[in-house]
Parts: C-alpha cells; sequence; structure tokens
C-alpha cells in the first residue's frame, strides 16, 4: 500500500486540483477576446481601452478565487519552492504583462511606426510571447499556459497575414477572437462542473474547532 | 524459537512495529496530504480526502493529540479561518513510517 504512495504524485494533483475551477482559462480567453475587439475598442474608447485589456483578466482571478474558489474548497500553502516559483511568476508578470499588451496591440495596430518593414515585428512579438507564456507554463507547472502561448504566438503574426485579406478588424477577431471564445467557452464549463461538484459547505468550518 | 530465529524475526518489521495511528487508511490520506503541503485549512482537506466534516474532525483530533498535526487559528480578512499543518513530529512520524512499510514489504 505505502510503497505506491507517490509523494511527488500527490504534491503535483493537490497543485493541479487548485487550477480545476477554470478561472485560469476563463481570463485568458477574455483576454484573447478582448485584444480581438482591440480595434473596435480603441475607435471608441480610445486612449481609456487600454484598460479592458488589462483590467478584466486579473479581475477574473481575484474575485473568482474570493467570491467562488475558496469558499467551496478552501485554501492551501503549498511548500516554499512552489510558493517562491509562485513569487517570482507574479513579479515576472506584474512587470511585462501590462507592458506586452499594450506594447503588441499598439505595434500591430500601427500607432508605433517602427521602421521595420514585412512580418519582422509581429513575428519578433509573437515569438516573444510565445517563450515568454512557456517561460511561466514552465514554472508554474500548469499545461494550460503553454497552449495560451502558442495561441497568442500565432494569433499576433496570424493578424498581420490576415490585415490585407480581411482588414481591421476582422484580422483580429480572427486571429485572436476564436481561439478566445473556444478557451473562455472552456473555462466557463469547467467552473460550471466545478461549482456544480463542489457546492459550498452548509456547515460553518472556516473556524472549526481541530 | 533458538535465538538466530528470535534475531531474523527481530529484523523484520512486523505490522505491530508500524505506527497505527498513521496507519488507519482515512488518516494516512490526511497525513499523506499534509505532508506535501505548507498547511490547508480545514474545507481543503475534506475536498481532498473526501471525509465527511464529522470523520475528518474525528481524525483531526487524535492526530492532533498524538502532537502530528498544529491547528493554526489565523484571519483572513475579518473572519477567523483555522489552517491545519503537520508538525515535525508528525513529518517524522510519516517518514519513519513509509521507511518502516517500504522495509516491511521489501523483506516479505
Amino acid at each position: 500500500m505505502i510503497e505506491k504512495i507517490d509523494l511527488k504524485k500527490v504534491e503535483k494533483q493537490t497543485y493541479r486540483f487548485t487550477f480545476s475551477d477554470g478561472l485560469y482559462d476563463m481570463a485568458y480567453g477574455c483576454l484573447l477576446i478582448f485584444i480581438a475587439i482591440a480595434p473596435i475598442l480603441r475607435e471608441i474608447l480610445y486612449p481609456s481601452y487600454i484598460i479592458f485589456l488589462i483590467l478584466p483578466a486579473p479581475l477574473i482571478l481575484i474575485l473568482g478565487k474570493i467570491y467562488i474558489t475558496i469558499p467551496r474548497v478552501g485554501i492551501v500553502k503549498f511548500n516554499l519552492n512552489r510558493t517562491k516559483s509562485k513569487n517570482k511568476i507574479r513579479l515576472l508578470i506584474a512587470i511585462l504583462f501590462p507592458i506586452t499588451v499594450v506594447m503588441v496591440v499598439l505595434t500591430t495596430i500601427g500607432i508605433y511606426n517602427i521602421k521595420v518593414g514585412g512580418y519582422i515585428v509581429p513575428v519578433g512579438a509573437g515569438l516573444f510571447a510565445l517563450i515568454f507564456l512557456s517561460f511561466i507554463a514552465y514554472i508554474i507547472d500548469y499545461p494550460h499556459f503553454y497552449l495560451y502561448a502558442i495561441s497568442i504566438g500565432l494569433g499576433i503574426p496570424l493578424a498581420e497575414l490576415l490585415n490585407p485579406i480581411f482588414g481591421v478588424p476582422l484580422d483580429y477577431i480572427i486571429s485572436f477572437g476564436i481561439s478566445g471564445t473556444i478557451i473562455l467557452i472552456y473555462g466557463i464549463i469547467t467552473l460550471i462542473k466545478f461549482i456544480k461538484k463542489y457546492p459550498t459547505p452548509k456547515e460553518e468550518i472556516s473556524s472549526v474547532k481541530g | 524459537m533458538s535465538k538466530g530465529k528470535n534475531n531474523i524475526i527481530d529484523d523484520i518489521y512486523t505490522p505491530n512495529s508500524i505506527d497505527k495511528l498513521i496507519h488507519e487508511p482515512a488518516r494516512l490520506n490526511i497525513m499523506t496530504r499534509l505532508y506535501v503541503v505548507e498547511s490547508a485549512d480545514f474545507l481543503f482537506m475534506m475536498r481532498q480526502t473526501g471525509l465527511t466534516f464529522g470523520n475528518l474532525s474525528a481524525h483531526m483530533s487524535k492526530l492532533e493529540e498524538a502532537g502530528y498535526i498544529d491547528i493554526i487559528k489565523e484571519f483572513v480578512g475579518k473572519k477567523p479561518h483555522t489552517m491545519l499543518k503537520l508538525t515535525e513530529k508528525g513529518r517524522r512520524a510519516f517518514d519513519d513510517y513509509r521507511k518502516k512499510m517500504k522495509q516491511f514489504f521489501n523483506e516479505l
């Protein structure tokens, strides 16, 4: 019995369980959808449309964890190695995420008039996003982030490629909107399953006596 | 029984020499879950182990009495919150239990 207990596997299962609420998928799907409609939002809400790119994803995560996940499955603190990795990623995301989103959108829309022709800028931006998100996926040990990396890494050059054919905003909607909608729907379905599987407990157990 | 035979038997870890407090399946499950994390609250342990409120509470009390787990009261926002953590004694007991069980099965 005991020789079959693989502690690393148990730790990994416990860690992955914290992602089972679908909130990361919803947040990322939402981000992609807002990137997809960024050219439209820019026309209507310039320059405050940037808020729509930066705020919804963290809001979904923070509010979702506070009001949906924690009341249903409680709180866990992982060991120091996991915590250190997460803190590094949080810092990295806090610095690079807003910069990346703003740079990618502004560059592709053409506000930055960079004197580099062809596909160098979108391919470079796509590659940067691909490497950045893959790095996060590796450190936080959450495979869905590889999918996120691919969706945005391919989406940026694809938007540039589709621009001469479909024009703005269809190029963005096709490149990011489709993958964003699929990821968002997947996240919502996962969240619904999560809520059904883990209803809010009736007992007051947050202050339980041991 | 000869002295030589006794030595052989003494060398083998029989099920009697293992920690029965940990050996109970529900408590082994609790100890394993707590071993791999820093700490977790009661609800998280309920979800992870699949135990009911009453069952988990009873097992937790036994483990706390043995000094294997610490019950930490803290505040999350303004609400009191109970976190459960394996003590050093609990970690050592779990390591020892695993070692003995492995040895027992190896020598079968």
